[in-house]
């Protein structure tokens, strides 16, 4: 007779199995989380002003602020502890016989199985925000080829004959000061006076802020780039996280192949033990030959 | 850590300044080249206003170029005019002896009443080989 238990073990490991192929084969793409883990950053002209590494730290803490980041946090924290909840069940089953060791090895695969689900989404949600970053620096990169380029050649002419205006105006300023303001009777005026005052005070303050540290230029593997190069290479993390992400699917796809293949061996193990899956041995075919006598002697008779 | 509130706030005030810097004053763009091309129809009506004595001529040219030199520096200054396409700004820089009168007055070492007109295209040659007559 089989026993009630072992039934639901056995069919809860084949429906294990079923479920585990399916995840093997199919990790999926991405959908949309109805769970509130959104990230909805906003390229705006104030992350296009702000100095390159300054941008990344915004972005940053604008992904730690939102509820994405904290479904991932989360995601993690309880994958770790899952992944000592399976420790404790390999080294208990390890330690077992007979039923129970049957029942934590059932146990440790049952836990396999959820704690593949569990990455599974939290690469879901990696994917999720690695997508947005690239987006996002993207846009920004638009932006700033839009902001960089003069937009018509109207504009660019204009552009043009502005600098070449203030190029001519700075030749002249200091013989205007000496014809105009240059009598005794004729101080300079107020705005002069005042502008040149302030003037050397934005000097000083310029000077500082060009040496300030937090205004350097961008560096990426210790040499200065421009704010667009920046941008790209930003790009291309976020592509490169991507890329990792669907190389850990794959891996978590063949996590659950093998998961799904030890539920099989285990499934097939436990029904060996109980003798169901045995075929009936009828024993040795009998012999027509040795029983000749019982048709051959009539003594019974 | 965790970064002190007061200290948030100073960082938050340090990237308005940021904004500040690189935006142009709404104040400020109100007109710097209007208010330059309005002085300078003032100092032109002055030249040529016959009712005034040389002396009160003298007097309000010197008071008006004061104020001109002023306004023309604060026009090339004005970053907001930096590729403003429009008509004003466009016309504006696309004669800058007209625009910019004293400072190009002085480059070209002349009287101010003589770069005006010469800039307009009006010589004393020209205006005495001039005839009146119709235009059709």
């Amino acid at each position: 007779m089989t026993h009630p238990k072992r039934i639901t073990l056995v069919s809860g490991l084949r429906a294990g199995v079923a479920a585990l192929a399916l995840l093997a084969a199919a990790p999926g793409p991405a959908e949309a989380s109805p769970d509130g883990a959104t990230w909805s950053p906003a390229a705006s002209e104030r992350l296009v002003k702000l100095p390159p590494h300054m941008l990344k730290k915004a972005v940053d803490r604008d992904f730690q602020a939102s509820g994405l980041a904290v479904a991932i946090g989360d995601a993690g924290t309880r994958i770790t502890a899952k992944s000592q909840t399976l420790r404790d069940l390999r080294d208990a089953a390890t330690r077992a016989d007979g039923d129970l060791r049957l029942e934590l090895q059932h146990q440790f695969l049952a836990e396999k199985q959820v704690y593949i689900q569990m990455v599974g989404e939290r690469l879901e949600l990696r994917a999720r925000q690695a997508e947005t970053r690239k987006v996002l620096y993207e846009r920004l990169l638009e932006k700033l080829r839009l902001h960089g380029a003069a937009d018509d050649p109207v504009t660019a002419d204009l552009v043009a004959r502005q600098e070449a205006a203030r190029q001519r105006f700075d030749r002249s300023v200091d013989a205007v000061d000496m014809q105009v303001f240059g009598g005794e009777f004729a101080p300079q005026s107020r705005y002069g006076a005042e502008y040149a005052k302030n003037q050397a005070a934005m000097d000083r303050l310029l000077t500082a802020i060009e040496a300030h540290p937090m205004n350097q230029r961008p560096m990426l593997d210790g040499e200065e780039v421009t704010r667009e190069d920046y941008l790209r290479q930003l790009v291309a993390d976020a592509e490169a996280e991507r890329a990792l992400v669907a190389q850990e699917e794959q891996l978590l796809g063949y996590m659950a192949k093998l998961v799904a293949l030890d539920a099989m061996a285990l499934a097939e193990n436990l029904a060996a033990a109980e003798g169901g899956g045995e075929v009936v041995d009828g024993g040795a075919e009998p012999s027509l030959a040795a029983n000749v006598d019982l048709f051959v002697d009539n003594e019974a008779f | 850590m965790t970064i002190p509130k007061s200290l948030k706030s100073l960082a938050g005030g340090g990237l308005l300044g940021v904004l500040l810097v690189s935006a142009p004053v709404a104040g400020a763009e109100a007109g710097s080249l209007e208010n330059l091309e309005r002085e300078r129809a003032i100092l032109v009506t002055t030249l040529c206003a016959p009712d005034l004595t040389p002396d009160e001529r003298q007097k309000k040219v010197a008071q008006s170029k004061h104020r001109l030199v002023d306004l023309e520096r604060m026009v090339i200054r004005d970053k907001s005019l930096h590729g403003q396409n429009t008509p004003v700004v466009r016309r504006a820089f696309a004669n800058y002896d007209l625009t910019f009168l004293i400072h190009a007055a002085v480059e070209n070492e002349r009287d101010i009443v003589d770069h005006w007109l010469d800039s307009l295209g009006l010589s004393t040659d020209g205006l005495m080989n001039a005839r009146v007559g119709r235009r059709y």
